[in-house]
């Protein structure tokens, strides 16, 4: 920790992507967050989803797997990356809820499952990930190294 | 594998069957659910034509009058000044309207983008909502209608409630909820705006006397675009974006908006907002602190 990095804290259904160095973090349960980063222009950004398909009937917001991260690679092309040069991490994706054996909704297998799916669509290789279990996660993303530190959350009961 | 025995050549063919089977299975629901999404977007997409269609309008006619209006006060006789108080007044509405409607377009885009992240300060909730209801005062002296704010707090500073939340959020959520009252509201009657707060779950309704909702179209109102009188000659201006703006907006604060309404006899949209903390397991949302343990992974 030399550098002073510049803070973002990402909420979920927003997404992030800077040219300058920040460090961005985040909470994850059965959301999924996907990190890309450009290795060539050494920039990234990170987006946070809650779940896997756009309805069709809300806003179009990044709250949905497909629309967060078509818009997150948009952003990134937009800054003047090359498709070629990103890859991916993905992370999140538990599943939290008590009790939901394989009846339930599945969102976090679901959520990663639409990661996956997109992102070999799109072509950008998933480098590194940590997905699933039944713990919640939080990330620190470097969006100049393409670092990211994560930690696995103990779960509280409330 | 050259050697199977009959029995095991069974066992073979009858696991792969069953895979096959499995597949066709999984193919059959994916390709519904693709028809599925595909009969969405047709629907989304001839939605958007139309609200661009609706948004053209209500950005146009809007400048039209207000460039008439005061076109008009320009060449009126200085003794005529009766004249020109009309007129302001109507500048003054659609200019209004032209504002909120413009909020909350770019709202919606903001949210669109992924770039709304909650802004939390203390709000004085009761000032809050009066500035709000005093916004929409020269609309509702208009149409007569009296807004009856109810406020069931008892405590807090000299009996304001300073919350924590967003206040720009929940301002523009207040109008939406109050400018739809307004809309679907009969001349001369009146809205009721009630707060309490329980637990640290603020809860406000804000009750209608006017067209109602059916059943069946309370579940399709919050969908972005929607209006239930689309048609041409409909009398209610609007873009239909409103609801789902609210809703999305409610999302970001964590809070939840919940219909009671009967047709021909007015709604009740009630929302419910918790109190905002600025702690997110452990680390805060805007803090300068970044904790590295020893024991964070590094991918």
């Amino acid at each position: 920790m030399n550098k002073n990095y510049l803070q973002y804290f990402l909420y979920p259904s927003s997404l992030f992507v800077s040219k300058e160095p920040y460090v961005v973090k985040t909470i994850l349960g059965s959301c999924v967050a996907i990190c890309i980063w450009d290795k060539r222009l050494k920039v990234g950004g990170m987006n946070h989803y809650m779940l896997p398909t756009w309805n069709g009937n809300d806003l179009a917001s990044p709250k949905y797997g497909n629309i967060a991260i078509n818009k997150l690679v948009e952003k990134l092309l937009a800054m003047g990356s090359r498709k070629e040069d990103l890859v991916a991490k993905m992370f999140g994706g538990g599943d939290m809820l008590e009790g939901s054996n394989g009846s339930g909704y599945m969102i976090g297998e679901r959520n990663i499952r639409m990661a996956r799916l997109v992102l070999e669509e799109k072509g950008i290789p998933v480098v590194a990930s940590s997905t699933g279990g039944k713990r919640g996660r939080k990330i620190l993303f470097f969006t100049d190294t393409g670092e990211v530190r994560h930690k696995f959350l103990e779960k509280k009961v409330y | 594998m050259s050697n199977l025995s009959d029995r095991q050549l069974l066992k073979e063919l009858k696991i792969r069957l069953e895979a096959s089977k499995k597949a066709r299975e999984e193919l059959q629901t994916l390709s519904k659910e693709y028809q599925e999404v595909s009969g969405k977007l047709s629907e989304s997409e001839a939605l958007k034509s139309h609200f661009i269609s609706n948004i053209s309008n209500e950005i146009v006619n809007p400048f039209t009058s207000i460039l008439g209006l005061s076109k008009a006060i320009l060449s009126v006789e200085k003794n005529d000044w009766k004249k020109v108080v009309s007129m302001v007044a109507l500048i003054h509405s659609e200019a209004f309207n032209l504002d909120f409607q413009l909020k909350n377009i770019f709202v919606a885009a903001k949210i669109e983008a992924g770039e709304i992240a909650p802004n939390i300060t203390k709000v004085n909730i009761r000032s809050l909502i009066q500035n709000v209801i005093d916004s929409f005062n020269i609309v509702s002296r208009k149409m007569g209608i009296i807004i009856d704010l109810q406020y069931n707090v008892e405590y807090g500073f000299g009996k304001n409630l300073y919350f924590k939340s967003d206040s720009e959020k929940l301002k523009l959520i207040l109008s939406n909820l109050i400018n739809n009252a307004l809309k679907y509201s009969y001349k001369d009657s009146k809205i009721i705006i009630k707060v309490s707060i329980e637990d640290d779950i603020l809860q406000i309704a804000v009750q209608d006397f006017g067209t109602g909702i059916s059943e069946k179209n309370q579940k399709i109102i919050f969908e972005r675009f929607k209006r239930l009188d689309s048609g041409i000659n409909s009398i209610n201006r609007g873009h239909g974006l409103g609801l789902s703006i609210t809703k999305a907006l409610l999302d970001v604060l964590d809070g939840d908006i919940t219909i009671d309404s009967k047709k021909g006899e007015g709604s009740t949209f009630s929302i419910s907002l918790p109190e905002a903390k600025n702690m997110i397991e452990g680390f805060s949302g805007e803090g300068n602190d970044i904790f590295f343990d020893d024991d964070d992974e590094i991918f």
